[in-house]
């Protein structure tokens, strides 16, 4: 939906994407680490978009099979995510995000004005618009 | 591939309805930025920064 929003604002508007794998879903910090595994191989953005068609099925071997899938090289991939290459990026994500104040999932801001969870895109188009006439106004 | 920005920082601006405050007010934070993890324009007048999981 995001990438339908910066598509609406072409040249406007960038999207950065920050981990912040729950406790409670055991899941989500190795699909967190999987996904920055599948970037350092130029895939980012394919594998973050696959696993969340593919959740809650994260088994080790659906994340390897979903690298795979997008044609990265299975060895590099599989060695990253063994050595746990990304868990203190990871987790460097969660003490940024906690020192924002972040609970839940997902929390957004948008040039700073935090929206927490799920919103429409209506939601999205209006806090965007609100940004570019803060910023045209400086 | 994909190179790690050492702490290229974006400013967050911790919302203020009063003043709309963006970037290095008091309460601001910033956040490492992974060049992976980024999609859009670099120079776009408007970030969204998503904290989120897989599930």
């Amino acid at each position: 939906m995001l990438g339908q929003v910066l598509a609406e604002f072409p040249g406007k508007v960038r999207l950065v994407f920050k981990d912040f794998p729950l406790d409670f879903r055991p899941g989500a910090r190795p699909a967190a680490e999987a996904a920055r595994c599948a970037g350092a191989l130029g895939r980012f953005w394919e594998y973050h978009d696959l696993l969340f068609l593919a959740q809650p099925a994260f088994s080790r071997g659906d994340l390897v099979a979903y690298a795979s899938r997008l044609g990265l090289d299975r060895a590099a991939f599989s060695a990253c995510l063994e050595a746990g290459r990304y868990r203190r990026a990871v987790d460097g994500d969660v003490a940024e995000g906690r020192a924002l104040g972040v609970t839940g999932t997902p929390t957004f801001f948008v040039n700073g004005r935090r929206m927490v969870g799920a919103h429409p895109i209506e939601t999205f188009r209006e806090a965007v618009q609100d940004a570019l006439a803060d910023a045209a106004r400086k | 591939m994909t190179r790690r920005l050492a702490l290229v920082a974006l400013a967050i601006g911790l919302w203020s309805a009063a003043c709309g405050a963006q970037t290095e007010t008091p309460g601001s934070a910033t956040v490492t930025v992974d060049a992976a993890m980024v999609k859009g324009a670099a120079e776009a007048p408007v970030t969204i920064v998503e904290f989120s999981d897989y599930q």
